[in-house]
Protein backbone atom coordinates (compact mmCIF):
# COMPACT_ATOMS: atom_id res chain seq x y z
CA UNK A 1 0.00 0.00 0.00
CA UNK A 2 1.53 3.57 -1.10
CA UNK A 3 0.48 6.22 0.99
CA UNK A 4 0.44 9.75 0.36
CA UNK A 5 0.87 12.82 3.34
CA UNK A 6 -1.53 15.64 2.86
CA UNK A 7 -0.75 18.99 4.34
CA UNK A 8 -2.85 22.64 4.83
CA UNK A 9 -1.07 25.49 6.43
CA UNK A 10 -2.64 28.34 9.03
CA UNK A 11 -0.20 30.90 9.32
CA UNK A 12 -0.57 33.83 11.34
CA UNK A 13 0.93 37.24 10.21
CA UNK A 14 1.77 39.71 12.82
CA UNK A 15 0.58 43.57 11.11
CA UNK A 16 3.34 46.27 11.33
CA UNK A 17 0.79 49.23 12.66
CA UNK A 18 1.22 52.01 15.14
CA UNK A 19 -1.39 51.02 17.35
CA UNK A 20 -3.51 48.25 18.35
CA UNK A 21 -6.43 46.30 16.19
CA UNK A 22 -9.78 47.42 18.64
CA UNK A 23 -7.88 49.93 20.96
CA UNK A 24 -5.42 52.85 20.11
CA UNK A 25 -3.10 51.25 22.48
CA UNK A 26 0.41 51.44 21.01
CA UNK A 27 2.21 48.36 19.33
CA UNK A 28 5.22 47.97 21.52
CA UNK A 29 8.56 45.50 21.23
CA UNK A 30 9.36 45.58 24.74
CA UNK A 31 10.32 43.02 27.32
CA UNK A 32 8.65 45.63 30.05
CA UNK A 33 5.51 43.72 30.40
CA UNK A 34 1.74 45.37 30.91
CA UNK A 35 2.83 49.18 29.55
CA UNK A 36 0.61 49.38 26.84
CA UNK A 37 -2.97 48.51 27.63
CA UNK A 38 -6.36 50.62 28.11
CA UNK A 39 -9.91 48.83 28.94
CA UNK A 40 -10.58 47.63 26.04
CA UNK A 41 -7.20 45.18 25.02
CA UNK A 42 -7.27 44.48 28.89
CA UNK A 43 -11.23 42.95 28.44
CA UNK A 44 -12.49 44.91 31.03
CA UNK A 45 -16.47 45.41 31.29
CA UNK A 46 -17.93 48.11 28.88
CA UNK A 47 -15.09 48.59 27.38
CA UNK A 48 -16.13 49.12 23.11
CA UNK A 49 -13.90 47.82 19.81
CA UNK A 50 -13.46 50.33 16.97
CA UNK A 51 -11.31 48.64 14.07
CA UNK A 52 -7.67 49.80 12.70
CA UNK A 53 -8.59 50.94 9.57
CA UNK A 54 -4.60 50.60 8.39
CA UNK A 55 -5.09 46.92 9.55
CA UNK A 56 -7.87 46.79 7.39
CA UNK A 57 -5.75 48.25 4.19
CA UNK A 58 -3.69 46.23 4.84
CA UNK A 59 -4.93 42.98 5.12
CA UNK A 60 -6.81 43.78 1.81
CA UNK A 61 -3.38 44.00 0.66
CA UNK A 62 -2.47 40.77 1.27
CA UNK A 63 -5.45 39.13 0.16
CA UNK A 64 -4.95 41.02 -3.45
CA UNK A 65 -1.01 39.77 -3.27
CA UNK A 66 -2.38 36.27 -2.68
CA UNK A 67 -5.05 36.81 -5.77
CA UNK A 68 -7.99 36.22 -3.43
CA UNK A 69 -11.44 37.90 -3.82
CA UNK A 70 -12.32 40.56 -1.22
CA UNK A 71 -15.79 40.10 0.83
CA UNK A 72 -17.33 43.22 0.40
CA UNK A 73 -20.03 43.05 3.42
CA UNK A 74 -17.91 41.00 5.98
CA UNK A 75 -18.03 41.04 9.71
CA UNK A 76 -16.43 39.99 13.14
CA UNK A 77 -17.34 36.62 15.14
CA UNK A 78 -16.46 36.15 19.02
CA UNK A 79 -14.44 33.01 18.86
CA UNK A 80 -15.11 32.00 22.60
CA UNK A 81 -12.63 29.99 24.84
CA UNK A 82 -11.42 30.11 28.37
CA UNK A 83 -7.19 30.99 28.21
CA UNK A 84 -5.61 33.41 30.72
CA UNK A 85 -3.97 35.30 27.51
CA UNK A 86 -7.14 36.02 26.47
CA UNK A 87 -8.83 38.14 28.92
CA UNK A 88 -12.18 38.69 26.99
CA UNK A 89 -12.47 35.04 27.10
CA UNK A 90 -13.45 35.40 23.29
CA UNK A 91 -11.04 36.15 20.53
CA UNK A 92 -12.43 38.67 18.19
CA UNK A 93 -12.04 36.72 14.65
CA UNK A 94 -13.60 36.27 11.55
CA UNK A 95 -15.80 32.86 10.60
CA UNK A 96 -17.86 32.71 7.50
CA UNK A 97 -17.36 36.09 6.15
CA UNK A 98 -13.36 36.10 5.86
CA UNK A 99 -11.84 39.56 4.37
CA UNK A 100 -9.90 37.13 1.54
CA UNK A 101 -11.24 34.08 -0.15
CA UNK A 102 -9.98 32.06 -3.02
CA UNK A 103 -6.65 32.61 -3.58
CA UNK A 104 -3.41 31.44 -4.57
CA UNK A 105 0.36 31.86 -3.99
CA UNK A 106 2.92 30.56 -6.80
CA UNK A 107 5.83 28.83 -5.37
CA UNK A 108 9.31 27.55 -6.24
CA UNK A 109 10.70 24.55 -4.94
CA UNK A 110 13.91 24.45 -6.70
CA UNK A 111 13.60 24.92 -10.18
CA UNK A 112 9.93 24.35 -10.45
CA UNK A 113 7.03 26.16 -9.95
CA UNK A 114 4.40 24.91 -7.98
CA UNK A 115 0.71 26.56 -6.92
CA UNK A 116 -0.83 26.67 -3.58
CA UNK A 117 -4.10 27.56 -3.03
CA UNK A 118 -5.60 29.84 -0.58
CA UNK A 119 -8.47 29.39 1.10
CA UNK A 120 -9.06 32.02 3.39
CA UNK A 121 -7.52 35.06 4.97
CA UNK A 122 -9.14 36.84 8.08
CA UNK A 123 -8.63 39.50 10.40
CA UNK A 124 -7.55 38.87 14.35
CA UNK A 125 -6.57 39.76 17.14
CA UNK A 126 -3.32 38.75 18.82
CA UNK A 127 -3.00 37.25 22.59
CA UNK A 128 -1.05 38.26 25.72
CA UNK A 129 2.20 36.04 26.37
CA UNK A 130 2.47 33.62 29.40
CA UNK A 131 5.27 32.33 31.02
CA UNK A 132 4.82 28.96 33.04
CA UNK A 133 6.49 29.37 36.22
CA UNK A 134 7.32 25.63 38.02
CA UNK A 135 9.71 23.08 37.40
CA UNK A 136 10.07 23.78 33.77
CA UNK A 137 7.67 20.94 32.39
CA UNK A 138 4.50 22.53 30.77
CA UNK A 139 2.42 20.34 33.09
CA UNK A 140 3.74 20.89 36.13
CA UNK A 141 3.85 24.34 36.01
CA UNK A 142 2.98 26.04 39.83
CA UNK A 143 1.66 29.30 38.44
CA UNK A 144 1.23 31.60 35.03
CA UNK A 145 2.79 34.75 34.63
CA UNK A 146 1.00 37.23 31.58
CA UNK A 147 1.84 39.87 30.09
CA UNK A 148 -0.84 41.90 28.22
CA UNK A 149 1.15 43.92 25.56
CA UNK A 150 0.72 41.87 23.02
CA UNK A 151 -3.16 41.51 23.30
CA UNK A 152 -5.07 42.94 20.83
CA UNK A 153 -2.27 43.41 18.20
CA UNK A 154 -3.60 43.13 14.51
CA UNK A 155 -3.42 39.72 13.02
CA UNK A 156 -4.14 37.65 10.11
CA UNK A 157 -4.70 34.41 9.61
CA UNK A 158 -3.93 32.64 6.37
CA UNK A 159 -4.96 29.50 5.92
CA UNK A 160 -4.17 26.97 2.68
CA UNK A 161 -6.22 24.44 1.17
CA UNK A 162 -4.96 20.94 2.30
CA UNK A 163 -2.97 20.94 -1.16
CA UNK A 164 0.69 20.61 -0.31
CA UNK A 165 2.20 17.43 -0.14
CA UNK A 166 5.76 17.25 1.35
CA UNK A 167 7.63 19.41 4.27
CA UNK A 168 9.82 20.88 1.14
CA UNK A 169 6.83 22.27 -0.40
CA UNK A 170 5.31 23.62 2.90
CA UNK A 171 8.75 25.54 3.59
CA UNK A 172 8.83 27.08 0.50
CA UNK A 173 4.79 28.69 0.95
CA UNK A 174 6.09 30.02 4.10
CA UNK A 175 9.00 31.40 2.67
CA UNK A 176 6.70 33.09 -0.19
CA UNK A 177 4.08 34.18 2.07
CA UNK A 178 6.92 35.46 4.48
CA UNK A 179 8.55 37.63 1.36
CA UNK A 180 5.26 38.63 0.13
CA UNK A 181 4.18 40.61 3.66
CA UNK A 182 7.86 41.87 3.79
CA UNK A 183 7.41 43.33 0.06
CA UNK A 184 4.08 44.55 0.93
CA UNK A 185 5.62 46.33 3.56
CA UNK A 186 2.88 45.22 5.97
CA UNK A 187 4.98 42.75 8.82
CA UNK A 188 8.14 42.88 9.56
CA UNK A 189 8.02 39.21 8.64
CA UNK A 190 10.88 37.79 10.85
CA UNK A 191 10.13 34.85 12.57
CA UNK A 192 12.08 34.99 15.55
CA UNK A 193 10.35 37.35 16.56
CA UNK A 194 7.04 35.68 15.85
CA UNK A 195 5.82 38.15 13.52
CA UNK A 196 5.15 34.62 11.46
CA UNK A 197 3.97 31.57 13.21
CA UNK A 198 2.63 28.78 11.43
CA UNK A 199 0.54 25.42 12.20
CA UNK A 200 0.19 22.62 9.74
CA UNK A 201 -2.46 20.20 9.39
CA UNK A 202 -1.55 16.70 8.31
CA UNK A 203 -3.37 13.49 7.27
CA UNK A 204 -2.03 10.75 5.28
CA UNK A 205 -4.17 8.62 2.68
CA UNK A 206 -3.74 5.93 0.44
CA UNK A 207 -2.45 6.85 -3.17
CA UNK A 208 -4.86 7.15 -5.58
CA UNK A 209 -7.87 7.53 -2.67
CA UNK A 210 -10.08 10.79 -3.07
CA UNK A 211 -10.50 11.12 0.86
CA UNK A 212 -8.48 12.95 3.24
CA UNK A 213 -7.06 10.56 6.56
CA UNK A 214 -7.53 12.10 9.81
CA UNK A 215 -6.28 15.04 10.34
CA UNK A 216 -3.61 16.17 12.95
CA UNK A 217 -2.17 19.65 13.89
CA UNK A 218 1.11 20.60 14.50
CA UNK A 219 1.61 22.99 16.51
CA UNK A 220 4.98 25.14 18.05
CA UNK A 221 7.28 25.05 15.33
CA UNK A 222 9.04 28.34 15.65
CA UNK A 223 11.63 27.98 12.27
CA UNK A 224 11.89 26.79 9.04
CA UNK A 225 13.85 24.23 10.03
CA UNK A 226 11.65 22.85 12.63
CA UNK A 227 8.36 23.43 10.38
CA UNK A 228 10.31 20.78 7.88
CA UNK A 229 11.88 18.12 10.75
CA UNK A 230 8.39 18.26 12.06
CA UNK A 231 6.36 17.63 9.02
CA UNK A 232 8.74 14.77 7.87
CA UNK A 233 8.44 13.56 11.86
CA UNK A 234 4.43 13.40 11.52
CA UNK A 235 4.25 11.88 7.91
CA UNK A 236 6.24 8.70 9.07
CA UNK A 237 4.50 8.54 12.19
CA UNK A 238 0.90 8.21 10.38
CA UNK A 239 2.41 6.44 7.58
CA UNK A 240 3.53 3.60 10.13
CA UNK A 241 0.63 3.27 12.26
CA UNK A 242 -1.26 3.02 9.00
CA UNK A 243 0.65 0.61 8.17
CA UNK A 244 -0.14 -1.74 11.49
CA UNK A 245 -3.47 -1.10 10.85
CA UNK A 246 -3.55 1.62 13.99
CA UNK A 247 -5.86 4.15 14.06
CA UNK A 248 -5.23 8.02 13.97
CA UNK A 249 -6.79 9.99 16.37
CA UNK A 250 -8.17 13.65 15.58
CA UNK A 251 -6.23 15.66 18.04
CA UNK A 252 -3.50 18.94 18.40
CA UNK A 253 0.34 17.80 18.60
CA UNK A 254 2.92 19.84 19.87
CA UNK A 255 6.63 19.49 18.09
CA UNK A 256 9.53 19.52 21.03
CA UNK A 257 12.53 20.86 19.81
CA UNK A 258 14.31 19.14 22.06
CA UNK A 259 13.27 15.65 21.52
CA UNK A 260 12.52 16.12 17.58
CA UNK A 261 9.20 14.28 18.15
CA UNK A 262 5.61 15.65 18.00
CA UNK A 263 3.38 15.12 21.16
CA UNK A 264 0.28 14.81 21.78
CA UNK A 265 -1.60 17.90 23.90
CA UNK A 266 -4.75 15.90 24.33
CA UNK A 267 -6.74 18.68 23.00
CA UNK A 268 -9.62 18.13 20.92
CA UNK A 269 -11.93 21.61 20.67
CA UNK A 270 -13.94 20.90 16.84
CA UNK A 271 -14.94 24.41 15.46
CA UNK A 272 -18.46 23.98 17.28
CA UNK A 273 -17.10 24.15 20.80
CA UNK A 274 -15.76 28.26 20.18
CA UNK A 275 -19.36 28.69 20.02
CA UNK A 276 -18.86 31.26 17.41
CA UNK A 277 -21.52 34.21 16.92
CA UNK A 278 -21.17 37.51 15.32
CA UNK A 279 -19.72 40.00 17.39
CA UNK A 280 -22.38 42.56 18.57
CA UNK A 281 -20.16 45.23 19.38
CA UNK A 282 -18.88 45.57 15.37
CA UNK A 283 -21.39 46.43 12.93
CA UNK A 284 -21.02 44.94 9.42
CA UNK A 285 -17.85 45.87 8.24
CA UNK A 286 -18.06 47.33 4.17
CA UNK A 287 -15.29 47.03 2.20
CA UNK A 288 -16.33 49.06 -0.93
CA UNK A 289 -14.19 49.14 -4.04
CA UNK A 290 -13.01 52.85 -3.32
CA UNK A 291 -11.55 51.11 -0.03
CA UNK A 292 -10.42 47.69 -2.53
CA UNK A 293 -8.35 50.42 -5.13
CA UNK A 294 -7.18 52.55 -2.06
CA UNK A 295 -5.50 49.02 -0.53
CA UNK A 296 -4.03 48.22 -4.22
CA UNK A 297 -2.47 50.99 -5.56
CA UNK A 298 -0.31 50.50 -2.28
CA UNK A 299 0.84 47.33 -3.52
CA UNK A 300 4.07 48.18 -4.95
CA UNK A 301 5.84 44.73 -5.18
CA UNK A 302 5.46 41.07 -4.62
CA UNK A 303 7.64 38.66 -5.07
CA UNK A 304 5.97 36.86 -7.80
CA UNK A 305 6.57 40.83 -9.92
CA UNK A 306 10.17 40.37 -9.04
CA UNK A 307 10.73 36.85 -9.57
CA UNK A 308 9.50 38.00 -13.44
CA UNK A 309 11.67 40.72 -13.55
CA UNK A 310 14.57 38.52 -12.82
CA UNK A 311 14.00 36.07 -15.26
CA UNK A 312 13.58 38.46 -17.55
CA UNK A 313 16.92 39.09 -17.48
CA UNK A 314 17.65 35.50 -18.45
CA UNK A 315 18.65 34.06 -14.92
CA UNK A 316 17.06 30.59 -14.09
CA UNK A 317 14.06 30.03 -12.09
CA UNK A 318 16.16 29.15 -8.59
CA UNK A 319 18.51 31.90 -9.19
CA UNK A 320 15.44 34.66 -9.71
CA UNK A 321 13.78 32.71 -6.83
CA UNK A 322 17.26 33.27 -4.53
CA UNK A 323 17.42 37.03 -5.06
CA UNK A 324 13.48 37.68 -4.49
CA UNK A 325 13.64 36.32 -1.13
CA UNK A 326 17.21 38.04 -0.69
CA UNK A 327 18.00 41.02 0.71
CA UNK A 328 16.78 44.09 -1.32
CA UNK A 329 20.16 45.83 -1.97
CA UNK A 330 20.97 43.00 -3.67
CA UNK A 331 17.80 42.43 -5.59
CA UNK A 332 18.52 46.03 -6.64
CA UNK A 333 22.26 45.85 -7.36
CA UNK A 334 21.77 42.89 -9.59
CA UNK A 335 19.55 44.81 -11.67
CA UNK A 336 21.59 47.61 -12.56
CA UNK A 337 24.67 45.82 -12.59
CA UNK A 338 23.17 43.06 -15.10
CA UNK A 339 21.55 46.50 -17.19
CA UNK A 340 25.59 47.04 -17.49
CA UNK A 341 27.24 43.89 -18.40
CA UNK A 342 24.46 42.24 -20.06
CA UNK A 343 25.58 39.11 -19.32
CA UNK A 344 23.22 37.54 -16.19
CA UNK A 345 24.97 34.68 -14.94
CA UNK A 346 28.11 36.18 -14.16
CA UNK A 347 26.52 39.18 -12.70
CA UNK A 348 24.86 36.66 -10.51
CA UNK A 349 27.76 34.68 -9.98
CA UNK A 350 29.93 37.33 -8.51
CA UNK A 351 27.51 39.43 -6.77
CA UNK A 352 26.12 36.40 -4.82
CA UNK A 353 29.89 34.83 -4.72
CA UNK A 354 32.34 37.07 -4.61
CA UNK A 355 30.91 40.11 -3.19
CA UNK A 356 28.44 38.90 -0.93
CA UNK A 357 31.30 36.43 0.57
CA UNK A 358 34.19 39.24 0.69
CA UNK A 359 31.72 41.18 2.46
CA UNK A 360 30.66 38.18 4.87
CA UNK A 361 34.28 38.22 5.59
CA UNK A 362 35.24 41.46 6.42
CA UNK A 363 31.89 41.82 8.53
CA UNK A 364 30.26 44.88 5.95
CA UNK A 365 26.39 44.73 6.03
CA UNK A 366 26.17 48.00 3.57
CA UNK A 367 28.04 48.72 0.27
CA UNK A 368 29.94 51.57 0.61
CA UNK A 369 28.32 54.63 -1.38
CA UNK A 370 30.97 54.49 -3.82
CA UNK A 371 30.74 51.01 -4.89
CA UNK A 372 28.27 51.33 -7.40
CA UNK A 373 26.80 48.87 -10.42
CA UNK A 374 28.85 50.86 -12.72
CA UNK A 375 31.99 50.23 -10.75
CA UNK A 376 31.05 46.64 -10.65
CA UNK A 377 29.47 46.30 -14.08
CA UNK A 378 33.14 47.39 -15.08
CA UNK A 379 35.14 45.10 -12.80
CA UNK A 380 33.04 42.06 -14.08
CA UNK A 381 34.11 43.01 -17.89
CA UNK A 382 37.46 43.26 -17.47
CA UNK A 383 37.48 39.81 -15.96
CA UNK A 384 34.41 38.16 -18.41
CA UNK A 385 36.68 39.82 -21.97
CA UNK A 386 39.49 37.93 -20.19
CA UNK A 387 41.57 41.30 -19.52
CA UNK A 388 42.37 40.11 -15.77
CA UNK A 389 42.18 37.50 -14.46
CA UNK A 390 39.92 35.93 -11.80
CA UNK A 391 42.24 36.20 -8.81
CA UNK A 392 43.23 39.92 -9.86
CA UNK A 393 39.28 40.88 -10.34
CA UNK A 394 39.03 39.82 -6.63
CA UNK A 395 41.82 41.47 -5.67
CA UNK A 396 40.73 44.16 -7.05
CA UNK A 397 36.86 43.67 -5.07
CA UNK A 398 38.69 43.57 -1.86
CA UNK A 399 40.08 47.13 -2.62
CA UNK A 400 36.88 48.43 -4.34
CA UNK A 401 34.94 47.48 -0.54
CA UNK A 402 37.46 49.66 1.18
CA UNK A 403 38.67 52.51 -1.32
CA UNK A 404 36.84 54.46 -4.35
CA UNK A 405 38.83 53.05 -7.26
CA UNK A 406 38.12 52.83 -11.15
CA UNK A 407 38.85 49.04 -11.72
CA UNK A 408 40.16 49.80 -14.96
CA UNK A 409 42.56 52.28 -14.20
CA UNK A 410 43.45 50.13 -11.07
CA UNK A 411 44.01 47.50 -13.34
CA UNK A 412 46.71 49.00 -15.93
CA UNK A 413 47.99 51.43 -12.74
CA UNK A 414 49.04 47.96 -11.09
CA UNK A 415 50.19 45.99 -13.92
CA UNK A 416 46.94 43.57 -13.50
CA UNK A 417 45.65 43.26 -17.79
CA UNK A 418 46.77 40.39 -19.09
CA UNK A 419 48.23 40.66 -22.43
CA UNK A 420 45.97 39.48 -25.54
CA UNK A 421 48.63 40.41 -27.65
CA UNK A 422 49.37 37.47 -30.01
CA UNK A 423 52.99 37.84 -31.27
CA UNK A 424 54.14 38.01 -27.24
CA UNK A 425 51.82 34.74 -26.39
CA UNK A 426 53.14 32.95 -29.67
CA UNK A 427 56.67 33.74 -28.57
CA UNK A 428 56.40 32.60 -24.98
CA UNK A 429 54.53 29.58 -26.74
CA UNK A 430 57.21 28.60 -29.13
CA UNK A 431 59.36 28.45 -26.21
CA UNK A 432 57.96 26.65 -23.80
CA UNK A 433 57.29 23.58 -26.91
CA UNK A 434 60.99 24.00 -27.58
CA UNK A 435 61.90 23.60 -23.72
CA UNK A 436 59.16 20.76 -23.24
CA UNK A 437 59.76 18.27 -26.06
CA UNK A 438 59.21 14.89 -24.61
CA UNK A 439 55.91 16.13 -23.52
CA UNK A 440 55.30 17.54 -26.97
CA UNK A 441 55.75 14.28 -28.57
CA UNK A 442 53.42 12.05 -25.87
CA UNK A 443 50.43 14.76 -27.15
CA UNK A 444 47.88 12.81 -28.68
CA UNK A 445 44.82 14.91 -29.10
CA UNK A 446 43.78 18.97 -28.06
CA UNK A 447 41.69 17.31 -24.99
CA UNK A 448 45.05 15.76 -23.79
CA UNK A 449 45.27 16.97 -20.26
CA UNK A 450 49.12 18.02 -20.75
CA UNK A 451 47.71 20.74 -23.04
CA UNK A 452 46.84 22.12 -19.87
CA UNK A 453 50.13 21.51 -18.56
CA UNK A 454 51.76 23.44 -21.18
CA UNK A 455 49.17 26.54 -21.08
CA UNK A 456 50.30 26.60 -17.20
CA UNK A 457 54.04 26.81 -18.09
CA UNK A 458 52.67 29.59 -21.00
CA UNK A 459 51.38 31.13 -17.82
CA UNK A 460 54.30 31.03 -15.45
CA UNK A 461 56.70 32.29 -17.51
CA UNK A 462 54.86 35.54 -18.28
CA UNK A 463 54.10 35.72 -14.69
CA UNK A 464 50.30 35.73 -15.28
CA UNK A 465 50.56 38.52 -17.76
CA UNK A 466 48.90 36.72 -20.71
CA UNK A 467 45.22 35.90 -20.88
CA UNK A 468 44.92 31.84 -20.57
CA UNK A 469 41.99 31.40 -23.64
CA UNK A 470 44.60 33.08 -25.84
CA UNK A 471 47.60 31.00 -24.49
CA UNK A 472 45.81 27.88 -25.17
CA UNK A 473 44.08 29.15 -28.99
CA UNK A 474 47.55 30.02 -29.92
CA UNK A 475 49.04 26.67 -28.21
CA UNK A 476 46.66 24.33 -30.04
CA UNK A 477 47.49 25.78 -33.87
CA UNK A 478 51.07 25.62 -33.35
CA UNK A 479 51.05 22.11 -32.18
CA UNK A 480 47.90 20.60 -34.31
CA UNK A 481 47.62 23.03 -36.94
CA UNK B 1 -35.41 18.44 16.74
CA UNK B 2 -31.57 18.62 18.32
CA UNK B 3 -31.68 17.28 21.82
CA UNK B 4 -28.61 15.83 21.55
CA UNK B 5 -26.36 17.74 23.51
CA UNK B 6 -24.50 17.04 27.01
CA UNK B 7 -25.04 19.04 29.80
CA UNK B 8 -21.55 18.12 30.98
CA UNK B 9 -19.89 19.23 27.91
CA UNK B 10 -21.81 22.34 27.69
CA UNK B 11 -20.97 23.72 31.52
CA UNK B 12 -17.08 22.43 30.81
CA UNK B 13 -16.95 24.93 27.86
CA UNK B 14 -18.50 27.44 29.94
CA UNK B 15 -16.08 26.64 32.94
CA UNK B 16 -19.38 26.59 35.24
CA UNK B 17 -19.81 23.97 37.48
CA UNK B 18 -23.19 22.88 38.53
CA UNK B 19 -24.92 20.70 40.97
CA UNK B 20 -26.72 17.52 39.79
CA UNK B 21 -30.41 19.40 40.01
CA UNK B 22 -29.06 22.17 38.23
CA UNK B 23 -27.71 20.18 35.49
CA UNK B 24 -31.78 18.23 35.35
CA UNK B 25 -33.17 21.82 35.35
CA UNK B 26 -30.35 23.28 32.80
CA UNK B 27 -30.98 20.42 30.74
CA UNK B 28 -34.83 20.75 30.38
CA UNK B 29 -34.46 24.97 29.84
CA UNK B 30 -32.19 24.28 26.99
CA UNK B 31 -34.13 21.67 25.53
CA UNK B 32 -36.89 24.22 25.12
CA UNK B 33 -34.56 26.70 23.48
CA UNK B 34 -33.50 24.63 20.69
CA UNK B 35 -37.48 23.64 20.39
CA UNK B 36 -37.69 27.34 19.64
CA UNK B 37 -34.79 27.21 17.24
CA UNK B 38 -36.29 24.42 15.51
CA UNK B 39 -39.00 26.25 15.01
CA UNK B 40 -37.71 29.00 13.39
CA UNK B 41 -35.96 25.81 11.18
CA UNK B 42 -39.56 25.61 9.45
CA UNK B 43 -39.97 29.03 8.18
CA UNK B 44 -39.46 29.51 4.34
CA UNK B 45 -36.48 32.89 3.53
CA UNK B 46 -35.34 31.07 0.14
CA UNK B 47 -36.70 34.59 -1.43
CA UNK B 48 -35.15 36.78 1.68
CA UNK B 49 -31.94 38.78 0.97
CA UNK B 50 -29.47 37.44 4.07
CA UNK B 51 -28.91 39.61 6.87
CA UNK B 52 -25.54 38.94 8.36
CA UNK B 53 -25.70 41.14 11.37
CA UNK B 54 -28.40 42.27 13.29
CA UNK B 55 -27.43 45.98 12.99
CA UNK B 56 -28.02 48.28 10.11
CA UNK B 57 -25.32 50.54 10.89
CA UNK B 58 -21.56 50.00 9.10
CA UNK B 59 -18.74 49.69 11.08
CA UNK B 60 -16.52 52.89 11.46
CA UNK B 61 -13.11 52.66 11.15
CA UNK B 62 -10.31 54.61 13.05
CA UNK B 63 -6.73 56.05 11.59
CA UNK B 64 -3.68 54.38 13.58
CA UNK B 65 -2.75 56.56 15.71
CA UNK B 66 -1.54 55.93 18.78
CA UNK B 67 -2.78 57.53 22.16
CA UNK B 68 -1.84 57.27 26.19
CA UNK B 69 -2.75 53.73 27.25
CA UNK B 70 -3.68 53.35 31.47
CA UNK B 71 -0.40 53.58 33.48
CA UNK B 72 1.39 50.50 34.24
CA UNK B 73 0.27 50.91 37.84
CA UNK B 74 -3.53 51.36 37.09
CA UNK B 75 -3.12 48.55 34.42
CA UNK B 76 -2.58 46.87 37.70
CA UNK B 77 -4.44 47.76 40.30
CA UNK B 78 -7.40 45.03 39.89
CA UNK B 79 -5.07 41.91 40.02
CA UNK B 80 -4.85 40.04 43.74
CA UNK B 81 -1.78 39.13 42.49
CA UNK B 82 1.44 40.55 40.66
CA UNK B 83 4.69 39.32 39.96
CA UNK B 84 8.00 41.61 38.17
CA UNK B 85 4.92 43.20 36.46
CA UNK B 86 3.02 40.51 35.63
CA UNK B 87 -0.19 39.01 36.70
CA UNK B 88 -0.23 36.30 38.23
CA UNK B 89 -3.10 33.09 37.49
CA UNK B 90 -3.28 29.60 38.62
CA UNK B 91 -1.35 27.38 36.06
CA UNK B 92 -2.57 26.90 32.82
CA UNK B 93 -1.97 23.76 31.00
CA UNK B 94 -2.31 24.13 26.89
ZN1 LIG C 1 -5.69 48.89 24.44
Amino acid sequence: MSLKPTIGMETHVELDTESKMFCSCKVVETDEPNISLCPTCLGLPGALPVPNKKAIEYIVMLSLGANCSITKEGMFHRKNYFYPDLPKNYQISQFDFPVGFEGSLEIVIEDSLHTVAIERVHMEEDTGKSIHLGSGRIDSATSTLLDFNRSGVPLVEVVTKPIISSAKMAVAYIEELRQLVIDLGISKGKLEKGNLRFDANISVAEEGSDELGVKVEIKNMNSLKSLEKAIDYEILRQTKMVQDKESIIQETRHWDENKQVTLSMRTKEGSADYRYFSDPDLPNMVINDEFIEISQNQIKETPEKKRKTLLDTGLSLSDSNYLDKGQRWLYELYLSTVKETGDCKSTFNFLTGELQGQMRKAEISELPQWLNSEKLASLINLFENNEVSFTSAKDILAKLLIEDIDPKSFASDNNLIQSSDNDEIKALVTSIIHENQDIVERLENPEDKLVGFLVGQVMKSSESKVNPKSVKEVLLKELFG
Amino acid sequence: MTKDFNIDDISNLASIHLEENEKLKLQKDLEIVLEHVDALKNIDVKDEKIDIHPLSKILELREDESTPSLSHEDAMKNSPETKDGHFVVPPSIE
